[in-house]
């Protein structure tokens, strides 16, 4: 798992970001990128239990509202009303 | 301190003035708290970037509501987008909220403009699909350019030469792009706009770049927000006037046959906008509650609890303390400049609208001046991260990356007294402590204003970000009671004016807010954009064109039709300029009326509808003229002094001593004086030249062409253009009108444009070479052409009354030793003091050694944090584009005043 996919991960821009619990900076790619043991999974329409049948990009399907739509794996949850972790 | 400096403090101190400071206590501003300096240490690596999370969200609830009313379905949609935006809180902030979920944040808006994403979308999934690169190319490019990402390396793609989009967003950038094919505000405008009768006159226009902008790029900004509503009443507080503005109005036109059903859609969106922002706030709570749920830092954990506390009252009530005002006023500054892609969202006097929640948190020792300080210096990195995503065109040859958040101080009260107040020397202190672009500060310059408090604002000036800028409120005020008289503008209103974006003087009002148990007259916005309108026109070019029969010798192409006219007097030069400059503004004028009408009627604003007098009262949006002002719509030019110049120089040279024929004048233009061009050298500065072998031919004339009359030198035969041109532009604007149907009228400022403007016009009368820069603003001198002191240049500047305009623009460079000590302050007050006392009407300062600036162009990476003023902004130095800072250097130094 990835330090993005982490509930700990605090955005900062295109390339990195930071670490809530170390206050360190974190890559999004490459070496470094990978998580600690302390990670805890964040809100994200990839792991919704609504989302499916995403593409090889990760766009998908959301059937959490009464009207489907598509959504797109990378998208934050965390203000979805509808999110439930897979 | 020496024995003059030590007599100087004496005397000040005799009259009550403290603030002045000398070198020694300048050494001495207290530094930024700590959090600040490690939030700072963050902004300067970070990468300005793009992601999809707001649109997408956008466009989903857009399309899911497709047949509602206009209004009420994008409601619906932006306020769906902020709720569901990532809240993100990083730990050393006390001040939170984001435009995105990226702290230099952005994001495309395809509903404005679909076009470029639409026709790109194949190259742009090529470019994900293809494999990354080596692991070190996945690097940042650090160095020159800082936050920008002028290149796409590794999984990020580089989007208009300033932004980064991870490779995983393009798909989704792709696909929410997709439906908005042919009905985005600029296709939709372009429709109608080929239905103009000159339209293809229009395209050469913008294809020459004589014209250098559209209106739906950037079409909110460059005016003043307002926060009264939502400090009086809190946002459960204007859902409750939404829910009696439905109850009165919904299927009730009144008297209005027109717009009168339209409110109670307006009151709908209106609550549904508001309940959205509500959630927003609510999300930064529940975020700030998650980290401190786990943070094991006393200090920061106690800190995330009060932000969870802040937020979570401000999401419902009105604010009850300093801090949760101000962190107010910034989320609603960020959801305004979210709902559509704009710079020039000016703060306003926020001085003025917070001291009644600063004067009681002080009374009743909730906080201190020093922790109000400290709040003051968070705010300023909040609004410097603000950043606006539109074409390359417009975030670098328009605004040089810069987003114009500007801060009024000053000015006068409802009743005409000073405004000042005790928390705008804080805030002016702030800005000394933290260095940082934005937000600029103006001092709306007045006679009363008290004098320890203008010291305080030189001081500031004096330390070389420059700012505060200096504006002449009576100018100010001048300019709005005869712009705004028609729409019954009173002269208390003229005093609530300040500066929309970076000078585009805006109207405003006072609004009562009750609290602390009485009614302070607060000021804030009262119009739409004062920014939107016939943007930019070169009126260098334009006279280039005239000389050239209409034709374009740069790119090959008859731009304007052929006047065929013999130019054998300077009075048939100069009405053949004004035969164009009025095709143009006529032509262009259409186009920009229908751009903004799509605008207005399918991306009305949501919540600057909510903010700004009268809209809630009226119960109708700001595109229907909800707003209490709205004859904002202007004119726009650049290069001003350049053009002077040049009527001078062909004034002197061809008609009064016919030293040349114009045939011989032109044939040197055209052949560059015998220069090589800018586009040849990329040396974009005025000084340098280089000679080619057709030198020599040249030499004669282009020496008495430079050493021709120039505006600055208080020498009547330059400065007598600069007053016909005044008078002349002054009733011509008014022929036309805007979308809103009320007369445009003249802003003179170039924000950056003279940079691309300048480099499509080929050499000038006034001896400059082609592709060089314009002179800079509208009154500043032409670089290097002021010979006689700052004196003479307010001496040419004012020959015009300058409240006729909406502003006017000067830069002078001073070099740090003229301004040294108290004394330095003093002069520096009283330079500003003797051009305001004369009527000019705006004064910036670059307090700067050239030789800082050359040695920062050759190594950006060491001075990341130096910071210059360019137009009516300051910017970092390493994130300004090469012919804006060869200009810069190149402005006239002063090393006395």
């Amino acid at each position: 798992m990835k330090h993005t996919e982490c509930k700990y991960y605090i955005n900062l821009d295109c390339e990195k970001g930071m670490c809530g619990r170390t206050k360190k900076m974190v890559p999004i790619d490459g070496a470094g990128s990978e998580a600690c043991p302390m990670f805890d999974q964040a809100p994200k329409c990839g792991v919704c239990g609504h989302f499916c049948n995403a593409d090889k990009y990760g766009v998908g399907m959301c059937q959490g509202f009464k009207k489907e739509n598509w959504a797109y794996a990378g998208c934050g949850a965390f203000g979805c009303e509808k999110f439930v972790m897979k | 301190m020496n024995v003059n400096e030590e007599k100087m403090q004496e005397v000040l101190k005799k009259r009550g003035i403290e603030a002045a400071m000398s070198e020694a206590e300048r050494s001495q501003i207290a530094p930024p708290p700590e959090g600040v300096n490690k939030l700072m240490d963050i902004y300067y690596v970070l990468k300005n970037t793009v992601d999809m999370e707001i649109p997408y969200w956008y466009n989903r609830v857009w399309w899911e509501n497709d047949g509602d009313i206009i209004n009420i379905r994008r409601a619906k949609a932006f306020a769906a987008a902020l709720s569901h935006a990532t809240p993100n809180i990083l730990p050393y902030e006390k001040l939170v909220m984001q435009k995105t979920k990226n702290v230099r944040g952005a994001f495309p808006f395809p509903w404005v403009t679909a076009s470029f994403f639409n026709a790109q979308a194949e190259a742009l999934m090529t470019e994900v699909d293809a494999p990354a690169e080596s692991e070190a190319d996945r690097v940042s490019i650090v160095g020159a350019g800082g936050g920008n990402v002028t290149e796409s390396y590794g999984n990020i793609i580089s989007i208009a030469k300033k932004f980064g989009m991870r490779k995983e967003d393009i798909p989704v950038l792709v696909k929410a792009s997709e439906p908005w094919d042919g009905c985005s505000v600029e296709e939709l405008s372009t429709k109608l706009a080929e239905y103009t009768p000159e339209y293809n006159l229009h395209k050469n226009l913008m294809d020459n770049v004589v014209c250098m902008f559209d209106s739906y790029a950037i079409p909110q900004g460059r005016e003043v927000i307002n926060y009264y509503y939502p400090l009086q009443y809190g946002w459960d507080g204007i859902i409750k006037i939404c829910e009696k503005g439905i109850h009165d109005t919904m299927g009730e036109a009144g008297t209005d046959g027109i717009l009168g059903m339209s409110r109670g859609y307006y009151y709908l969106a209106t609550k549904i906008m508001a309940e959205g922002m509500s959630k927003w706030c609510s999300n930064y709570a529940k975020k700030a509650e998650q980290l401190a749920s786990f943070e094991t830092d006393p200090e920061i954990k106690k800190n995330y609890e009060e932000i969870a506390g802040v937020m979570a009252h401000i999401a419902h009530k009105p604010p009850e303390t300093f801090r949760q005002a101000l962190q107010l006023t910034l989320a609603c500054h960020l959801a305004v400049v979210n709902e559509d892609p704009q710079s020039g969202q000016s703060i306003g006097r926020l001085g003025q609208v917070l001291q009644p929640f600063y004067e009681k948190d002080i009374e009743d020792k909730v906080s201190t001046d020093e922790e109000v300080l400290d709040l003051l210096q968070y705010y300023r990195i909040k609004i410097t991260e603000i950043e606006c995503f539109a074409s390359a065109g417009v975030t670098g040859g328009v605004l040089s990356g810069n987003t114009f958040n500007n801060l009024s101080l000053g000015g006068l009260t409802k009743d005409g007294l000073s405004a000042v107040t005790p928390l705008e020397y804080l805030i002016v202190e702030a800005g000394m402590r933290t260095k940082t672009t934005q937000p600029t500060l103006s001092v709306l310059y007045d006679e009363k204003l008290p004098e320890d408090f203008l010291m305080k604002c030189a001081n500031c000036t004096k330390l070389g970000m420059g700012y505060p800028a200096w504006m002449n409120n009576q100018d100010g005020i001048g300019f709005m009671m005869m712009n705004y008289r028609s729409e019954g503008m009173t002269l208390e209103d003229a005093r609530a004016w300040c500066l929309g974006g970076c000078l585009e003087s805006a109207p405003g009002c006072f609004m009562p807010l009750t609290y602390n148990g009485k009614v302070t007259w607060i000021p804030g916005g009262a119009g739409p954009t004062s920014g939107t309108g016939v943007h930019f026109i070169g009126i260098p070019k334009v006279l280039e064109l005239v000389l050239n029969n209409g034709f374009d010798k740069r790119t090959g192409k008859q731009v304007l039709p052929a006047h065929n006219k013999k130019l054998d007097s300077m009075q048939a030069i100069t009405d053949q300029w004004q035969a164009y400059l009025r095709k143009i503004i006529e032509v262009v004028n259409k186009v920009n009326n229908l751009q903004m009408d799509v605008w207005r009627k399918h991306n009305m604003p949501v919540v600057q509808s909510m903010l700004k007098p009268d809209c809630l009262v009226k119960g109708q949006h700001l595109g229907n003229m909800g707003t209490r002002y709205n004859a904002t719509i202007n004119y726009e030019s650049c290069g001003t002094v350049t053009f002077i110049n040049s009527l001078a120089a062909i004034g002197k040279l061809v008609f009064d001593e016919k030293k040349y024929t114009l045939d011989q004048l032109t044939d040197a233009m055209w052949h560059n004086f015998g220069f090589e061009t800018a586009y040849d050298t990329q040396v974009f500065s005025p000084d340098f030249r280089k000679a080619t072998a057709e030198a020599p031919k040249y030499e004669r004339i282009f020496a008495d062409c430079i050493n021709a009359p120039k505006y600055g030198n208080a020498d009547w035969e330059a400065d007598k253009y600069l007053k016909w041109y005044e008078d002349v532009m002054f009733p011509m604007t008014r022929e036309y009108h805007s979308y809103y149907g009320k007369e445009l009228y003249m802003c003179q400022i170039s924000v950056s444009t003279h940079g691309p403007q300048g480099f499509i016009t080929l050499a000038t009368p006034d001896g400059r070479l082609a592709g060089t820069t314009y002179s800079d603003g509208s009154m500043s001198a032409a670089a290097g052409t002021d010979k006689n002191g700052i004196y003479a240049i307010f001496e040419s500047a004012t020959v015009y009354d300058h409240s006729t305009q909406q502003n006017s623009q000067m830069n002078l460079k001073l070099h740090p030793s003229a301004v040294k000590g108290i004394q330095g302050t003093r002069k520096l007050l009283d330079i500003v003091r003797a051009y305001m006392r004369k009527g000019g009407f705006h004064v910036q300062f670059n307090v700067v050694d050239s030789k800082t600036l050359r040695a920062a162009q050759k190594k950006p990476e060491n001075y990341r944090d130096l910071m210059v003023r360019v137009a009516g902004f300051t910017q970092y130095w390493c994130e300004i584009g090469k012919p804006i800072q060869d200009e810069v250097i190149y402005r006239t130094e002063y090393e006395t005043v």
